[in-house]
């Protein structure tokens, strides 16, 4: 096959991505399974922080493009292809994680594990954009692990801005928190792309 | 001395408006800078860079290529000027770039990787599967077409290299050091290559290798330190050789040599070069004038 948007979506994985997208979905549903959530809602936390972490890595390194030097030189500006890629990833995984949580009335459902998705995958695009993609994953784990060990007992007023992987879904200030890291972070890869990881970084 | 060591615009007696016109150019490559001032301007035919490792050849080809910002000066590729984002597109699409280390995604074929770069450069899809098909022949690869990138060899991947630079039948063509790891029987071939591409395409080719020069080029650029050190034809470049005397084994590295120690002649004091041999050292040639502003 030597169609364009074929090649394109080979050369960034993107078969690869998306089963890896589908078998992090699976892992979230053996995940939430059994977990008796009735009891406490709060026992999906795990569930609804990390599955959107390993997706947004997933993304993440799919930005990744082995021939950046050669890439430069397209005759077509970049961008739409990137907002396209991103946010096709994006809203996939989105669907595809609230789908394991879905049936669960629970602050910590569906709609917690879209705010999630879409902060998370943000911080692995701007992560892409400044640090490399194939690096993307990095500040990710890092930051949601530190909330979700950091969190557990912070008390003060600023913990729904920074620790917003582990609110409920009712707190809107995380969901500002995950809106802007989403915006700035897409924003940041669509105009530059993932940083070059070659000799000419 | 008879060669005059650098003329900023050459006319071109004949020709057409040349393809690359470059005035005032400066580039950074980091912290320092790589290019200062450079005017030149490239028509029709094989243009050979020649100069030492670090001299700013491939910070001058990545400007070209519009992969580079420069810092300053102008740069006009086919008519268009090159910093104006708008008209980039137009320019691209009759550019052919093969950068020193070109990066490549490893599942693809010889045939699905020139293909991507056809795609990259808005080829209408028609007309993608023979001109791929064409490129690849071109560059001798015929046979491997459908074999994996990754699984050639070093000359080989350099001449997939090739071979997608030229699958769009640029106007403009640009080489960095396009025949490192070929071999000498390669080389013959990539050189006839050259000399067809040069026919009716503007081809800027930066090397290390004097023959490719000799052999290839209707034009020599020689770039030390960020500037221009000399420009001529490889005839002439070999005539400097001969009458400044300059150390080496062939004629244009006589030349090249010769014109590199008349180029540095002014801050020679400041800076005594490593790789200047030591019985050589003293009879240095009235330096025909340096390029310094």
């Amino acid at each position: 096959m030597t169609r364009g948007p074929l090649l394109y979506a080979r050369s960034r994985t993107l078969p690869r991505t998306v089963l890896v997208l589908g078998a992090t979905t699976v892992l979230a549903v053996l995940g939430a399974r059994n977990l008796n959530a009735y009891l406490d809602p709060s026992r999906q936390v795990p569930v609804v922080a990390l599955a959107p972490l390993f997706a947004a890595a997933v993304i993440g390194t799919s930005l990744h493009s082995a021939s950046d030097e050669l890439d430069r030189t397209a005759v077509r500006p970049w961008w739409r292809r990137r907002l396209v890629h991103l946010t096709a990833l994006t809203g996939c995984a989105a669907v595809l994680l609230a789908a394991t949580v879905y049936g669960h009335p629970s602050p910590f459902g569906p709609a917690a594990m879209v705010r999630n998705t879409l902060g998370c995958a943000g911080l692995g695009a701007g992560a892409a954009a400044l640090l490399g993609a194939r690096l993307s994953w990095l500040p990710v784990f890092g930051y949601v692990s530190a909330v979700y060990v950091g969190s557990a007992n912070a008390r003060d007023r600023l913990v729904p801005v920074w620790a917003w992987p582990v609110q409920p879904a009712g707190q809107h200030t995380a969901w500002v928190t995950a809106a802007v890291l989403l915006a700035a972070g897409a924003a940041l890869y669509v105009v530059r792309g993932a940083r070059p990881e070659g000799r000419h970084a | 001395m008879s060669t005059a060591p650098y003329t900023a615009s050459r006319p071109a007696p004949g020709t057409p408006a040349a393809a690359i016109r470059i005035a005032g150019l400066r580039v950074r490559h980091r912290r320092t800078v790589a290019l200062d001032s450079v005017d030149l301007d490239f028509g029709t035919g094989v243009h050979g860079l020649l100069g030492p490792n670090g001299a700013g050849k491939t910070s001058l080809i990545r400007v070209l290529a519009t992969v580079a910002e420069p810092a300053g000066g102008r740069v006009e590729i086919l008519g268009h000027d090159i910093g104006d984002h708008r008209r980039r597109g137009e320019v691209r699409r009759h550019l052919g770039y093969l950068p020193q280390d070109f990066g490549y995604y490893p599942g693809f074929t010889v045939r699905e990787f020139v293909a991507y770069v056809a795609w990259l450069k808005e080829m209408p899809a028609d007309r993608v599967p023979a001109a791929v098909e064409r490129a690849v022949a071109r560059v001798g690869l015929a046979d491997r077409i459908d074999a994996k990138v990754r699984g050639l060899s070093g000359g080989m991947v350099r001449r997939v290299g090739i071979a997608q630079a030229v699958v769009n039948d640029p106007q403009v063509l640009l080489l960095d050091e396009p025949t490192a790891g070929l071999d000498p029987e390669q080389r013959v071939e990539f050189r006839e290559l050259l000399r067809e591409l040069g026919a009716s395409s503007t081809v800027v080719v930066s090397t290390h290798l004097v023959e490719d020069v000799a052999a290839a080029c209707t034009e020599v650029t020689l770039v030390d330190a960020g500037r221009v050190a000399y420009r001529g034809t490889p005839a002439s470049l070999a005539a400097l050789g001969e009458s400044a005397g300059g150390p080496g084994d062939h004629p244009i590295e006589r030349g090249y040599t010769a014109a590199l120690r008349a180029h540095r002649a002014p801050d020679e004091r400041t800076e005594p070069t490593a790789r200047t041999e030591p019985t050589a050292r003293t009879d240095r040639p009235s330096a025909s004038g340096g390029t310094t502003r």
